[in-house]
């Protein structure tokens, strides 16, 4: 718990999913302006605040990318990738 | 707590119908390989009527005589899911689907490398009260990987039976089956409903009512998010309860995963395996389907020879033995796309598929996740457009629908087999590549830009209403099960033979009676089929079809193979069977096309114009019926078959007028 309140008082630090390069391990923190369905989506996924994320491929034009969460591996595009708030680990 | 206490006072269970157990579980965990296990070869597919859930059901004998119903649904992430698949979960499971009872029990598949997210569903289900007994499969993967479950401790924290399984070597299973039948007798349910909601949040009573049995269709997202992370908080404290982690061997799998879809290798390996594919469809089969081939040759002119002269053995003859007969000769060819198919869907090289081309998909409108509904339209259109309910948007599964017909079919294989053969030269290019083989491709190769044009047409056109996204998971690169694979050969070339036997069979039939009848009048000279039904028919559409190079023969060839586009194959092959007065003489398809076009009667263009044809018309009675299930209305079944022939007149319309003019 207390780490998720440290996030909200850093928020200079957050940068979307989207930018996270290959390689890099980050812990969700938000996630916003999102249509329903695709929040729905996301939070079923395991992509809720506090969970650690590591993004592992990236097609061309940096879209799909590929994140390696809770023991399994997500693909999903940079636009929505970009909905997702994340700090570095 | 001996299961043999209960039997007496439960014996009107072992008389009355089966119990019905819903299996459910995520996408990946292994839950079809359980249903298989579980209920051997004795499972049917079926539909429930009026909606589109495919009810795959079979029964399985439990200890103590108690026999179940074991009901295989569609894997699905959350209860309240955003796919078609997902939403049918939970009506299911609510007893909400017309003609389905509500399950007496819930048959829960974890997947025990992937505890956390697999619990999300897990917890979702104990809100909703429903018994429930919980099925840890993949141990063995788990411990690979240096996870250690204890399921007696994850029962005790979910407050449900934990049958520690492993489907794929069926570990465990008398385990589970004495489970189920306990709770079967005796239905118990979770006393964690809602424990992961602290009384004490601020949202608590509001998320509550939200997240209950009946939830709202469209709930804030700050309750989304906020339910969302305080669920998986409880899970997290749940599994690291549960759970010893060791120290993580760097996997190989996840090496071998980073070239299928790396920039520099993904598309070429991709490509290379596509092109292994097509080549073995159409080399290995070669030789199965000459033997059926020439036994059906050989079949026809036994009954010929055989069985006295008259109508009954000319219906057998000329009718129902070389239209059946001449479907039947595909089943290789399906056989082998399937077996691929199979293969590698379960290696879970489909996904990584899906991740190469999300690009160039999204380009002309589609996702990524429309690449495997589109592939199984090359064997099929009916198992593509079915394989679209995994596609969330509405607007993306429509547009998926409409093009599927347009993946060149294996139904087409046959009309493009018989017009190459009869009208492109047997060449070797370079001496290896095949001229043949390469026109076949090209009418791929037109499918598939026909597909993309209307794709990305439909996207111009019209704007989406509905939210589109692709969130994939990647399931884990396995060594594929060849029981599952043969599977799914057997179920596809079971439901073909099973069209052949029927749809083909009466198509058959009603050919041979109207290119027999009426009988020509005494005296008459020319050819018998010009004066029958068929014939008539093909003269009235002829007019019409004269601009795309085609005469009355094929004009009723035309007509006859809408129900099926293989019909035209034997309907072609039945008319000139018919119209040839020499009965002795039992020629090939291809050798009479052959004939006709050494005397002027059907030219090389009229053959690639009639191909051009058959890329793009919905000559396909169960496409349109499969569109008119899944889209629910008409209207998309007009439009589907109007576009197609549309185009279908078009760009056989150009072929021909340039063809013949610039040539």
């Amino acid at each position: 718990m207390e780490a998720i309140q440290k996030t909200h008082t850093t928020t200079s630090f957050e940068k979307s999913l989207s930018a996270v390069k290959i390689g890099q391990r980050v812990v969700v923190s938000a996630i916003k302006s999102c249509p329903t369905d695709l929040l729905r989506k996301l939070v079923s996924m395991g992509l809720v605040e506090g969970t650690e994320v590591k993004v592992t491929q990236r097609g061309f034009f940096g879209s799909p990318i590929n994140i390696h969460l809770l023991g399994s591996v997500l693909s999903l595009r940079s636009a929505e990738a970009a909905h997702i708030q994340v700090q570095p680990l | 707590m001996s299961p043999t206490e209960s039997t007496r006072s439960d014996s009107n269970h072992r008389v009355s119908t089966p119990r019905s157990v819903a299996l459910v579980g995520n996408p990946n965990c292994g839950k079809t390989t359980l249903f298989n296990s579980l209920t051997g070869s004795n499972y049917k597919v079926a539909n429930y009527p009026g909606v589109t859930v495919e009810k795959k059901t079979g029964v399985v004998s439990l200890p103590n005589d108690i026999r179940i119903q074991l009901i295989d649904l569609p894997g699905t992430y959350a209860l309240l899911g955003s796919t078609i698949d997902e939403q049918i979960v939970t009506q299911f499971l609510n007893g909400e689907i017309k003609g389905a009872e509500k399950p007496d029990l819930v048959v829960a598949v974890i997947d025990a490398t992937n505890l956390e997210r697999n619990l999300y569903l897990i917890s979702e289900l104990i809100d909703s009260g429903f018994p429930i007994v919980v099925a840890l499969n993949m141990m063995d993967a788990a411990e690979d990987k240096g996870i250690k479950v204890y399921s007696e401790l994850l029962s005790r924290a979910l407050d449900l039976p934990v049958i520690p399984i492993v489907a794929r070597s069926k570990r465990g299973l008398e385990d589970l089956k004495s489970a189920i039948a306990q709770e079967i007798l005796h239905p118990t349910t979770s006393k964690r409903s809602f424990a992961w909601l602290p009384h004490e949040h601020a949202l608590a009573p509001k998320i509550k009512e939200t997240f209950s049995l009946h939830p709202a269709e469209h709930p804030e997202p700050e309750l989304i998010t906020t339910a969302g992370a305080l669920r998986y908080a409880w899970i997290r404290s749940v599994v690291a309860r549960c759970t010893k982690i060791s120290e993580r061997v760097p996997s190989q799998a996840s090496r071998r995963d980073a070239v299928l879809t790396s920039k520099v290798w993904g598309l070429p390996i991709f490509g290379v395996i596509f092109a292994c594919i097509f080549q073995a469809i159409f080399t290995w089969a070669q030789v199965p389907m000459d033997l059926i081939s020439s036994a059906v040759d050989a079949l026809s002119a036994w009954v010929a020879a055989t069985l006295p002269a008259g109508l009954f053995t000319s219906l057998l003859a000329e009718g129902i033995v070389p239209g059946v007969g001449n479907v039947i000769v595909f089943v290789p060819q399906i056989a082998i796309l399937f077996f691929c198919l199979g293969v590698l869907e379960d290696s879970g090289y489909l996904a990584r598929a899906a991740f190469l081309l999300d690009n160039f998909m999204r380009k002309v409108g589609l996702q990524g996740r429309a690449f495997v509904p589109l592939l199984s339209s090359f064997a099929c259109a009916v198992p593509g457009i079915l394989s679209t309910r995994t596609i969330p948007s509405r607007f993306d599964r429509l547009t998926t629908i409409m093009i599927a017909p347009l993946m060149g079919c294996s139904a087409r294989l046959p009309v493009y087999a018989v017009l190459i053969g009869a009208a492109v030269p047997s060449l070797f290019i370079g001496g290896f590549i095949s001229l043949q083989g390469l026109v076949l491709l090209g009418m791929y190769a037109l499918g598939i830009a026909g597909a993309c044009c209307v794709a990305w047409i439909v996207q111009k056109l019209f704007k989406r209403k509905d939210s589109c996204f692709f969130v994939l998971e990647m399931p884990p690169l396995r060594k594929p099960v060849l029981r599952v694979v043969l599977r799914n050969v057997y179920d596809a070339v079971l439901s073909f033979l099973k069209n052949a036997s029927t749809v083909i069979l009466a198509c058959s039939v009603v050919v041979w009676f109207l290119a027999t009848f009426p009988k020509p009048e005494p005296g008459y000279q020319g050819n018998p089929v010009e004066v029958s039904y068929a014939g008539k028919m093909g003269k009235a559409i002829e007019p019409v079809i004269k601009p795309l190079g085609f005469n009355w023969e094929i004009g009723f060839g035309i007509i006859s193979s809408f129900p099926a586009r293989e019909v035209f194959v034997s309907s072609l092959s039945t008319v000139l069977n018919v119209s040839d007065t020499d009965l002795e003489d039992h020629k090939s398809l291809i050798q009479r096309l052959q004939e006709k076009r050494a005397d002027g009667s059907f030219s090389t263009y009229t053959a690639i114009s009639l191909m051009v044809f058959y890329v793009f018309a919905c000559q396909c009675m169960s496409t349109l019926a499969v569109c008119r299930r899944e889209t629910g209305s008409w209207r998309w079944v007009f439009v589907m078959f109007g576009y197609m022939t549309a185009l279908a007149y078009v760009a056989s319309f150009a072929t021909y007028q340039i063809g013949t003019r610039l040539f």
